[in-house]
């Protein structure tokens, strides 16, 4: 179906893909895996039109393709559910499902009532509820997710690549899913799928392609691999290494950050939440359980409609991101594009953000100490970089993760928050990050680690707090801290 | 999950056109009690007329502005195509049809320049245009450098005609904007340039012919412009070089008030006409309450700010 011969693609700095050999046969599931930064994306873009490779082949369907654009590849019948919706946030549900193939009546014009009634007969066949009416801004993100998924049953396709489709969406919507990807691969249609969660990857796909450092490492029949070996094809390392021993923990460490009945907006309900000195404290719940609202509440981010935070045993009565970092408290955010990182500047510039007071003589700042600064951080926390003169927009994930949390550092909080600290970081940083956080708690710092991530939860909090539908449903610590248990607590009622 | 109808989400799509027409209908009773003379059918009529102009480059405004543009080359191109119009006509019936069809050709000309400019050089429209609008200007200013020709006898009808007693051009702008309205409803292109203002990328990963659509767009505001051109030909019975100069900005007032925003991809040009006659209609009434023009263009300037500052998307604060 699909048959890729010998393709590279660089950006400037960066070698993205070299040489890649690839074949993806009509009526199967290939499923794509390997670090972040490993040139999946890239891949998936160029099959898709949206970059041009630098050299070799694409041959599609039996025909060589040329200059493809995105365009083009969706007249071949290539769909592509990309990681980053495609979505129009103001437009409705319908209309997204339907943009680009429009229902059209007499006349040509778009007919409005048949585009709602197919969307919502193909809403229903997916086996979801959503209105389609609704505009896709007012969506959950696991609903925008099943909507792009709509999108890619509208039409005839003959390749179909997802990448990432189930990051944000819940079980029963992945099995929806999965469903969906069997039938299709009855008709015929060759499925790419791009996955992080390797046990997706056993249950749904045929073959399985590993991709390292811009090279294809190995395709292989599912059956003829498993978990652990997938995993050190990926890493060139065992999965025991990945999660470093648990700190010997200060017993128990003086209560830093107290936050009680944090009530935000409809996100959260009286959740009341403790993060002491030393300790690592995970957040654990579903996508849209209200975690990151709840950090953002206590770290003046969001207002706070009731509730306290008292930081040493002194409340704080108005918290603003200013007074909380003042006080001590480091946020990194989940999305660090638009939410942390000064993309276009370089990490020099990254990492002192939070503290050039340190760095400021006589009201100007004085770059020779910035650039000392910088040094130093890209060794201590080994990030991987030209210089401090790299602009932060070049390099992977994992590193522009441990820029932010080096710039966090520099400022020594109290408290350090860390949104989904190792999403979208491959997984030698994710150890990296790892024994970071574990060296902060060590140096006593309160950490508070939200992630949805059920094995980072478990292999690193000493204490796990969970919350469902915006309220905290339970506390685990110790022997207490297992699968079953923070799953229950996370979906309890959500079941029924 | 919770059931909408269509009426709720074309309430919550189209916020600024019921805004601007409750605005509307308060300033009219407003109106009402400051002077007897507004109430008369007269007064009104001739706020209706006068807005015509003022909604005829703004519906241009807004189709640029759906797709996350401005056009800034509005004054510039109204002032060029307005001279060359009463200076080709000259007093002569005879070239009213010609001339009138070559001017409409220019204009939408003119626009394509734009669009095609913005889509190959890659650069922000308010730099294209804002460019094409010094380059238009320093034409027309060689052209002539005052009032040039005369417009034909009877060509004064398109700015004061009137059927059934309601003004021509008023009417014809009316019917413009329902077409233009119907258009982004019905058509395709309609829907793609919402999308294109909703999110570029986006649409390029989707495949749809972005680069069409912002040719179109400011196609259509050259096209306008020259409409503008004609009319003011007819109203003045001259073309000045300089007669466009206020409507580059005031093009964009009808658009926000509407509430279209200015990122693109949400608003409508109906919101735009009722916000070409609210203006109208402040401008008229501050007349009546013996506010010198002066204080006019600041209150429309601070009308501009906070129309935008209301109908922004508020960011969840971070």
């Amino acid at each position: 179906m699909l048959k890729l011969s010998n393709i590279s693609k660089s950006f400037p700095g960066v070698r993205a893909l070299s040489g890649i050999d690839l074949e993806i046969r009509a009526g199967e599931i290939h499923a794509l895996v390997g670090e972040n930064g490993a040139g999946k994306s890239t891949m998936i873009k160029i099959v898709a039109g949206a970059y041009q490779p630098d050299s070799g082949d694409i041959e599609y369907d039996g025909a060589r393709l040329h200059n493809i654009t995105p365009a083009s590849a969706k007249k071949a019948g290539i769909h592509v559910i990309y990681q980053e919706f495609v979505l129009f946030p103001h437009l409705t549900v319908a209309e997204n499902i339907y943009i680009g193939h429009e229902r059209r009546g007499k006349l040509g014009l778009v007919d409005h009532r048949q585009t709602r009634r197919d969307a919502a007969e193909l809403l229903k066949r997916l086996g979801v509820e959503i209105d389609p009416d609704q505009l896709v801004t007012d969506l959950t993100v696991a609903d925008q997710q099943m909507v792009e998924i709509a999108k890619a049953l509208v039409h005839k396709v003959k390749l179909l690549i997802l990448d990432e489709p189930t990051a944000v969406i819940s079980g029963r919507e992945a099995d929806l899913l999965f469903a969906r990807l069997k039938a299709l691969r009855q008709e015929g249609v060759a499925i790419v799928y791009v996955s992080h969660r390797l046990e997706e990857i056993f249950q749904i796909a045929d073959r399985v392609t590993v991709f390292k450092d811009g090279e294809r490492v190995t395709t292989a029949d599912i059956s003829s691999v498993d978990r652990n070996k997938l995993i050190s094809l990926m890493v060139g390392r065992d999965l025991k290494d990945i999660f470093p021993p648990k700190r010997a923990r200060a017993d128990t460490g003086k209560v830093v950050l107290k936050a009680e009945n944090v009530t935000v907006n409809g996100r959260v309900r009286n959740a009341s939440i403790e993060l002491r000195a030393g300790e690592i404290t995970g957040l654990a719940g579903m996508v849209g359980a209200g975690r990151t609202e709840l950090a953002m509440g206590i770290f003046g981010g969001l207002p706070m409609s009731s509730g306290t935070v008292t930081i040493d045993g002194q409340p704080i009565s108005h918290m603003t991101p200013a007074v909380a970092i003042a006080k001590g408290i480091g946020f990194v955010t989940e999305d660090r594009k638009s939410q942390g990182l000064a993309m276009q500047l370089d990490v020099a510039a990254n990492v002192t953000a939070a503290s050039l007071i340190e760095i400021t003589r006589n009201g100007l700042i004085d770059h020779g100490a910035e650039d000392a600064i910088a040094h130093q951080e890209i060794a201590k926390y080994k990030i991987a970089c030209r210089g401090p003169a790299t602009p932060v927009a070049t390099m992977s994930g994992g590193n522009q993760q441990k820029v932010i949390v080096a710039r966090w550092a520099r400022t020594n909080p109290r408290v350090l928050i860390l949104d989904e600290p190792t999403r979208g970081v491959d997984v030698g940083a994710k150890t990296e990050i790892y024994k970071i956080m574990n060296e902060l708690a060590l140096q006593g710092m309160a950490i508070l680690m939200i992630s949805s991530e059920l094995p980072e939860i478990i292999g690193m909090s000493d204490r796990v707090v969970v919350m469902r539908e915006g309220v905290v449903s339970g506390e685990l610590t110790g022997a207490g801290i297992n699968e079953q248990a923070i799953m229950s607590l996370a979906t309890q009622h959500m079941a029924a | 999950m919770a059931k909408q109808s269509p009426l709720s989400t074309f309430v919550k799509r189209n916020r600024g056109l019921v805004v601007v027409i409750v605005l509307l209908f308060a300033l009219l009773i407003f109106g009402s009690f400051i002077s007897d003379r507004f109430r008369t059918t007269s007064n009104i009529l001739n706020v209706f007329e006068q807005s015509s102009g003022l909604a005829l480059v703004s519906l241009g405004q807004t189709l640029a502005i759906l797709t996350g543009g401005i056009d800034m080359s509005v004054g510039s191109m109204i002032s060029l195509l307005s001279l060359l119009t009463s200076g080709l006509m000259n007093g002569d019936p005879a070239m009213i049809l010609p001339v009138t069809a070559g001017i409409i050709l220019l204009g939408c000309m003119i626009g394509a320049i734009n669009g095609i400019g913005i889509v190959m050089l890659r650069i922000h429209p308010l730099i294209v245009t804002l460019g094409m609008g010094a380059v238009l200007q320093g034409i027309a200013l060689l052209y002539s450098l005052g009032p040039a020709g005369k417009a034909p006898p009877g060509f004064k009808f398109l700015a004061y005609g009137k059927v059934l007693g309601l003004p021509v051009s008023a009417l014809f702008v009316i019917a413009l904007f329902i077409l233009v309205a119907l258009f982004l409803r019905y058509a395709r292109l309609g829907r793609y340039i919402y999308a294109v203002g909703d999110d570029q990328a986006g649409a390029r990963l989707m495949g749809l012919p972005r680069s069409g659509v912002i040719i179109f767009v400011y196609t259509v505001s050259g096209f306008c412009c020259a409409l503008m051109a004609i009319y003011l030909v007819s109203r003045f019975g001259v073309g000045q070089p300089y007669t466009g100069v206020n409507y580059t900005l005031a093009s964009i007032t009808p658009v926000v008030v509407g509430g279209t925003l200015l990122a693109g991809g949400r608003g409508g040009v109906m919101g735009t006409l009722f916000g070409a006659y609210l203006i109208s209609l402040i401008n008229n009434v501050l007349n009546f309450m013996d506010v010198s023009t002066h204080y006019q263009l600041i209150a429309q300037g601070l009308i501009v700010i906070a129309a935008v500052s209301i109908y922004v998307e508020k960011r969840k604060r971070i």
